[in-house]
């Protein structure tokens, strides 16, 4: 279907219209903000010079959500042709990339679009998210779908309730496309820790998309959804959409609502948002974030409308971030870090400074600690978290005549091997007599841990950092070497100890693959600040020049 | 399997160190001396990362004499899991490793370190107790594996013992 288009390249509403259906008719403005570049290697940073003039751009340029909106609106587009084109990439990219566990019927999915598009035909008022397609991580309860959280013991189960997340999101006109897939309970950082199957990342298929939702940020990556949600207990959210070039926010711990979340480390745990753009992600956040009766931990703060912070870049100054203090963390573009990587980061910090940013390095002396001290509290809070699924009340149950017997074999059969793994090594740390020595030492490390972060806030406005130690690596290449799984993740888990907000986004690319691979920037904010991380992401987003973030498989049409 | 050539329970730490790049940035641990918390029992945790030495490193802290590595069907049989003995065989050396590894938390100085329970969360959020209706619960029972109305049918909980 796209490769008739590649010969047009020079036409990018041919090259980027996503379907034969929409073809033929006005071209999505959306997709046309990504500049076209054949020279995929090797692209050189491309700074915008103050002196510069700013591309014009208007708003619904920088947000698939408030384009297709606007294109809904203004009837240029209906909702069943928006819908069509997501669920035909769907269709083409599925068997290749493989996000979704349950992808939704599409004749309900087309008959929820039609409902939009009637109401639209009435003149009454459609929800802010009508028609946003939207894939659910499948760790996050959806009433009338599969939600297994990539685990045999919950194949099959439908919850009878929306997690508060999902209900928010439906509740203003939002269209669930599927389930994506992810790391058993979200225990992993690649995906391959699914029951059911394996991920391929969009950028190169022989590599993994991160994890543990790799699945929500390889679909947001393969435009088959607008956005999507995931779940960050020490990175999960950050780190898939690093490796796979979309962007990702981790709310603060409490933001957002985790009732219907599958519990796995609930010190840590939080319900995170996918998007292709800073301004979609924040749009999302702003959808699902505040408090909640059905969850104790959700804090009663107002939530900003982050769409306020939406600039449009013709508006912006020479300077737009004229005296922001960012604070560059030394230990996280040290030695280990891949160079690549590095260089990346460096790239993302010069461009800051071209943007006004006073640019210093900050040490987190404690931040290694951080990995043990996480790995400790996960597994531990695990341990206890997943004892409820003893094939009792729901899931599935093997036969047994005695009770016991019947959880433990449940159990064995149901879940996997890092999920065991995970389950026995917190039963230890929590074994009688051992509290004090690991988890009561793995909290007071989070004690200096959030000190530490609270004192380098004081003094920065935001702290930038990778977000994952190197780009998207090859799938089997970790899979037997627990510990180098886990030191992937030391960018992201001190993060989830102090409980703060991070947004990752694109911002540059190393070798590897065909087209290169997506490197992320990590930036930390101050908790319940993630205002400040949308907007200074959102001009960074807009200023950044010479990038094209959609993988080659989907810009130029590999799956015709 | 290859992993098992490599990774006997004789020989656990031989493995994966050097292989992790990653992992090097924990030998890479740099101290300012203005940190409160730096001591030189602070810096004692990260060399025997890197000299796959962890068996054979002493601890100061009196709580580690007292730890016994895992025994793992003592904790198979604490979290009712049960395990194969090809299971067994796998997760020993790799559950021994990554608890070594968390050994590393016992050389820190931590007195006078309050233990955080989780990040700030302001306030008093709980909502009032009071008995809420269910609506859908018809899939709450449809979900139970095991259902003889209007019991959760479950075998015999009483052991001989």
């Amino acid at each position: 279907m796209y490769g008739h288009q590649t010969k047009k390249m020079k036409n990018p509403f041919w090259v980027l219209s996503f379907g034969k259906m929409l073809s033929a008719i006005q071209p999505p403005r959306y997709l046309s903000r990504f500049p076209l570049s054949r020279r995929a290697k090797c692209r050189s940073l491309h700074i915008l010079s103050s002196t510069e003039p700013v591309t014009r751009t208007s708003l619904t340029d920088q947000s698939q959500i408030l384009s297709n909106r606007d294109l809904l609106l203004s009837r240029q587009l209906s909702a069943i042709e928006l819908t069509h084109s997501y669920l035909d990439r769907l269709k083409q990219t599925e068997p290749h990339i493989n996000c979704f566990l349950h992808v939704s019927d599409p004749d309900k999915v087309l008959k929820q679009a039609q409902e939009i598009d009637d109401k639209i035909k009435r003149n009454e008022e459609v929800g802010p998210l009508a028609g946003v397609i939207v894939a659910i991580k499948d760790n996050i309860c959806t009433a009338d779908m599969p939600s297994t959280g990539g685990s045999h013991i919950l194949e099959g189960y439908r919850p009878p309730f929306d997690a508060t997340a999902v209900k928010r999101l439906k509740d203003l006109g939002a269209i669930v496309v599927g389930k994506t897939n992810l790391d058993e309970f979200g225990m992993g950082s690649t995906t391959e820790a699914s029951a059911f199957k394996v991920t391929a990342n969009p950028w190169d298929l022989s590599r993994v998309p991160g994890g543990s939702s790799g699945g929500s940020a390889a679909s947001v990556s393969a435009r088959q959804c607008v956005v999507s949600l995931g779940s960050d207990t020490g990175g999960s959210v950050r780190q898939p959409a690093s490796f796979c070039g979309v962007v990702g926010l981790k709310p603060t711990y409490g933001r957002v609502s985790r009732f219907g979340l599958m519990a796995y480390a609930s010190s840590l745990d939080v319900i995170g948002c996918f998007g292709s753009s800073v301004a979609d992600t924040g749009i999302l956040l702003h959808a699902i974030a505040g408090h909640d009766s059905l969850d104790a931990t959700s804090n009663k703060r107002e939530v900003p409308d982050f769409t306020s912070q939406f600039t449009s870049a013709s508006s912006l100054e020479s300077r737009p971030l004229e005296g922001l203090r960012v604070g560059i963390i030394r230990e996280t573009v040290d030695a280990g870090v891949d160079s690549g990587v590095k260089s990346a980061i460096h790239g993302a910090a010069a461009h800051l400074e071209q943007l006004g940013c006073i640019l210093k390095e900050v040490s987190l002396p404690s931040f290694s600690l951080g990995l043990p001290a996480y790995y400790i509290l996960a597994s531990s809070e695990s341990s206890s978290n997943l004892s409820r699924y003893d094939g009792v009340r729901y899931g599935n149950q093997a036969s047994s005549d005695e009770l016991n017997a019947l959880y433990k074999e449940s159990r064995a059969k149901g879940f996997g091997s890092e999920v065991k793994m995970r389950i026995l090594m917190g039963a230890y740390a929590l074994s009688a007599g051992y509290y004090d020595a690991y988890y009561k030492r793995a909290q007071q490390v989070r004690t200096i841990i959030r000190k530490s972060f609270k004192a380098a806030l004081d003094e920065n406005d935001i702290l930038i950092s990778p977000a994952a130690p190197s780009a998207a690596y090859k799938i089997g290449e970790k899979k037997n070497d627990p510990l180098a799984m886990y030191a992937g993740d030391i960018m992201t888990v001190n993060v989830n100890l102090a409980g703060l907000p991070a947004l990752v986004l694109p911002c540059g690319f190393v070798e590897g693959g065909a087209a290169g691979l997506p490197v992320g920037l990590q930036m930390i904010g101050a908790a319940f600040d993630e205002e400040k991380l949308v907007r200074v992401g959102h001009i960074f987003e807009r200023t950044l020049q010479g990038y094209n973030f959609v993988p080659p498989l989907i810009s130029n049409g590999a799956f015709a | 399997m290859g992993y098992l050539k490599q990774f006997s329970i004789q020989q656990p730490f031989s493995i994966a160190m050097g292989s992790s790049r990653a992992l090097l940035m924990l030998s890479n641990f740099k101290f300012k001396p203005s940190f409160p918390f730096a001591s030189s029992s602070f810096l004692k945790p990260f060399s025997p990362i890197i000299n796959n030495n962890l068996r054979t490193r002493s601890f100061s802290m009196k709580t580690r004499s007292s730890l016994q590595p895992p025994d793992l069907p003592r904790l198979a049989e604490t979290a009712r899991i049960s395990l194969s003995p090809n299971e067994v065989e796998e997760f020993a050396p790799k559950i021994r490793q990554v608890i070594d590894w968390f050994g590393q938390l016992q050389a820190v100085d931590l007195d006078n370190v309050e233990p955080a329970l989780r990040a700030d969360t302001e306030g008093d959020n709980l909502r009032e107790d009071v008995p809420e209706t269910f609506d859908n619960k018809e899939a709450l029972i449809a979900s139970v594996p095991s259902y003889e109305k209007p019991y959760i049918k479950v075998p015999k909980v009483l052991n001989k013992e």
